[in-house]
């Protein structure tokens, strides 16, 4: 028994920095599973990790890298403004977006897009693209030019409308054009008097 | 450290207003992005709306969307330059007590532990209740991290007690209390979480694996304590096939064996025996069954097991070798990068194919380490820049040729275009337009009644004219009642004009005011185009020199990236070489410890040897 003594203090010690680590380390919140895998004791989760250590001193590598990913940020900002001030004159521009609300009524799968009877866009949705427009978000479905005058938008909207039937809807309007930028919005909205879907056009003063 | 600011990307993702009226389309648009997590997407059109001016009904809530976006990225100067900003803007409450909390969680990573205090201490009570508990994690965090658990526990403690309080508030709670010196009070709250079933606790993998954690925490505390029953307890609850089984069974055995089990203790270390072989617990569980053997006597079986895990060990340490020289030529990182491509530059990209490696077990604690995982993302956040950087280079060179070709365009066929049908058409419309116009004040005047007849009054005109005209040329007397009728004809005409006149007047006017009008539009047209003239070269060169400058600066980070993404790889196989080197490490400390437990046993042969042969009394 005397003779594994040393040997087991010493496995003992490695239990005991175990024991150190998770009597040491806070958690936050959990998405890195991956991280327990190596320590144990440690909370589940990358920001508690990142917590154990919060004072460490950043590496040199890991700031340039950030400098880099800023510049390229800006840079793409420059770029973006450049190419729509080039390809698309606030005289000329104009801009189609999509919105949704609720949409129980309405399981949308695509749009169609025609200006002045001329299909400009057509747009397969997928489940997280639905999603986020639930949440609030607008699509930009179209960018393009359009000389001053009287042009004419028409959408197609097609998917899964009450009981998952297929269902298919179109929205049309007529709008003037003038010297400014112009944004159209498609608007899919439930009407819980008719529980059907809404489907409207709307100009964006 | 980059992980924490991947958790505020996180945050600011629960944290985001969901606005039930988008005020402005290009907002809804970020937004759209936003949601399905492309951030670089997200970010840069943002900063491009916010350039154009068209986000202004949104301006605080798309600062603080900008800030967060930009803080997920690590870019924590310019996140907090964003709201600082908005704190100096006077923005209201709620948004001045996010940019608060946001600066607060910037100060801690970077480690200004009493700014951070500062920061928090200005939060208000406009905080949204989701961001809430986190604010109170983070103060705990931070003064967890100045040393001061007991406040720590304080600040948790308020938390911990709401009904609605989450998993991470309890265990970081039993934690700070066990730091500040309260063991008891602080297992307490571990063993409440260790022990609680699910439901009212949330089915998920999430709290399982923090329930097992806590038990672990516990069991070991109490093996250290030298507690074994109550080890054993804790370490019972925890789940055989979650993440922390091999620790759980490895520290099972020690608590029998610590309770002089040993016969028992063969039971979960012979398990662990089963499991993979490259895990740190199977590797200690090796050297823990032939000592249980030792301490039941059972010496030949012991050596024979010691010498296996020497055989397994020295095995093992090859193929550590063989893994290490694959890492260094690279296989890891390109095997990586090219299972896991990365969509758009983030955080959330994760790991989720193994690439092809010689032994892919030593990947598991390789890939498990936040610090590989940083490094990892930054790969392959640098490998998506280099696409982007290039992408545009391609796309400014079609603008560059765009703006050449209109520039020509313009050259070429705008002075053509003046000529013929501008300025010579032109002017004789102005003269035409003049004439038109002097007739009508002429008309007007003199109330020329037969000026603007119709198509038939102008025939009844002609008629009447020659019909007087072969009257004069036949004398007064020829025909005397043709002559009467001719000047009741005439007189009948005259009436019959003077009663349109005014009208068709009035019409003609109308008319000289529509050419009036059209005119000025074709004249303003022509000065237009004569302003292009002079302006359209001033703008294509001022395209051309901003693709020029922006060509510039592609042309100068691509480079950098390059050089970067050279030095990350090197980097992470660094880190992950470290981390093999360091089971290296540990296998030949197992090593060492068994050879040395296999001379004792020899010591212990011998000897026994010896005194069978020592002659008798």
């Amino acid at each position: 028994m005397s003779a594994h003594a040393p040997f087991i203090s010493c496995l003992r010690l490695l239990s005991a920095c175990v024991i150190a680590l998770s009597a040491c380390v806070p958690a936050w919140a959990a998405d890195a599973p991956a991280e327990a895998a190596s320590a144990p004791a440690v909370a589940a989760s990358a920001p508690a990790e990142s917590a154990s250590a919060p004072a460490a001193a950043p590496q040199r590598l890991d700031d340039r890298i950030q400098d880099v990913k800023g510049d390229v940020i800006r840079l793409n900002r420059d770029l973006l403004v450049l190419e729509e001030e080039l390809l698309f004159p606030a005289n000329t521009q104009v801009a189609v977006f999509v919105s949704m609300d609720v949409g129980k009524m309405f399981e949308l799968d695509s749009l169609q897009l025609k200006l002045d009877d001329k299909l400009v866009a057509s747009y397969l949705y997928s489940p997280l693209e639905v999603q986020a427009l639930h949440r609030g978000g607008m699509q930009r479905v179209y960018l393009g030019n359009l000389k001053s005058g009287e042009h004419e938008v028409v959408a197609f909207f097609t998917g899964k409308g009450p009981h998952f039937r297929d269902y298919k809807r179109g929205a049309m309007l007529k709008f003037e054009k003038g010297a400014d930028p112009k944004y159209i919005e498609l608007r899919i909205q439930d009407s819980t008097g008719k529980l059907q879907p809404e489907f409207d056009i709307r100009v964006w003063q | 450290m980059a992980a924490l600011a991947c958790a505020l990307g996180t945050a600011q993702a629960a944290d985001m207003p969901q606005p039930k009226l988008v005020r402005d389309p290009h907002y809804g648009d970020t937004l759209f992005h936003f949601y399905q997590d492309h951030y670089f997407t997200a970010v840069t059109s943002l900063m491009a709306s916010q350039h154009f001016q068209r986000v202004s009904q949104h301006a605080d809530e798309a600062e603080m969307l900008r800030g967060g976006l930009l803080l997920s990225y690590g870019l924590h100067r310019e996140a907090g330059d964003v709201f600082a900003s908005l704190l100096e803007k006077s923005a209201s409450p709620p948004v001045r007590d996010r940019a608060w909390f946001y600066l607060a969680k910037i100060r801690y990573q970077r480690g200004f532990m009493a700014e951070a205090l500062g920061a928090l201490g200005r939060i208000g009570k406009q905080l949204p209740p989701e961001l809430d508990e986190e604010r109170v994690l983070l103060h705990a965090n931070v003064l967890m991290a100045t040393q001061d658990n007991a406040g720590a526990a304080r600040v948790l403690d308020e938390l911990a007690k709401r009904p609605e309080a989450g998993l991470y508030a309890r265990y970081n709670l039993g934690i700070a209390l066990i730091r500040s010196g309260d063991v008891a009070a602080g297992s307490v709250w571990l063993d409440q979480l260790g022990k609680a079933v699910s439901p009212p606790m949330p089915p998920t993998d999430e709290y399982r694996s923090l329930r097992d954690q806590a038990n672990l925490a516990l069991g070991y505390a109490s093996l250290r304590d030298d507690k074994p029953e109550a080890a054993l307890g804790y370490l019972q609850r925890v789940r055989l096939e979650g993440l922390q089984a091999n620790k759980a069974l490895l520290g099972y055995g020690w608590a029998l064996a610590a309770a002089k089990k040993h016969s028992e203790a063969l039971v979960p270390w012979t398990e662990l025996l089963k499991r993979d072989g490259r895990d740190s617990a199977v590797l200690e569980a090796r050297l823990a069954v032939p000592y249980s053997y030792t301490q039941l006597g059972a010496f030949g079986q012991a050596l024979e097991r010691y010498n296996e895990a020497i055989a397994v060990y020295g095995k093992e340490d090859a193929a550590l070798d063989e893994s290490v020289a694959a890492i260094r030529a690279g296989k890891l990182i390109d095997g990586l990068l090219a299972a896991n491509p990365g969509v758009e530059m983030g955080w959330f990209s994760s790991i989720q194919q193994l690439p092809e490696m010689p032994h892919a077990g030593h990947l598991t604690d390789v890939l498990a380490q936040h610090e590989f995982q940083e490094a990892f993302k930054n790969l392959r956040d640098l490998q998506f820049l280099d696409g982007n950087l290039k992408a545009w280079q391609d796309k400014l060179a079609v603008f560059d040729d765009m703006v050449a070709t209109r520039r020509q365009a313009y050259a070429e066929r705008l002075p053509k275009v003046r000529e013929q049908q501008g300025t010579a058409g032109l002017n004789a419309l102005r003269k035409r337009r003049d004439d038109v116009a002097a007739e009508l004040q002429r008309v007007d005047s003199e109330v020329d009644l037969e000026a603007l007849p119709t198509d038939r009054q102008r025939a009844l005109i002609e008629r009447v004219k020659r019909v007087n005209d072969n009257l004069d040329a036949l004398g007064p007397e020829a025909a005397p009642d043709a002559a009467r009728r001719a000047r009741l004809a005439t007189g009948l005409l005259t009436w019959d004009l003077a009663q349109d006149h005014v009208a068709r007047l009035w019409a003609a006017q109308k008319d000289l005011r529509i050419i009036d009008r059209e005119l000025g539009e074709a004249i303003q047209r022509d000065a237009a185009l004569a302003q292009a003239q002079i302006d359209e070269p001033a703008r294509f060169d001022a395209f051309a020199k901003r693709t020029a400058e922006l060509a510039v600066r592609i042309a100068a980070l691509i480079p950098r990236v390059a050089t970067l993404a050279q030095q990350q790889q090197q980097a992470a196989q660094d880190i992950a070489v470290a981390e093999l080197v360091r089971q290296k490490e540990r296998l030949a400390q197992y090593s060492v410890q068994a050879r040395f437990a296999v001379a004792q046993l020899h010591d212990r042969a011998n000897g026994s040897r010896e005194a069978d042969r020592a002659p008798k009394p």
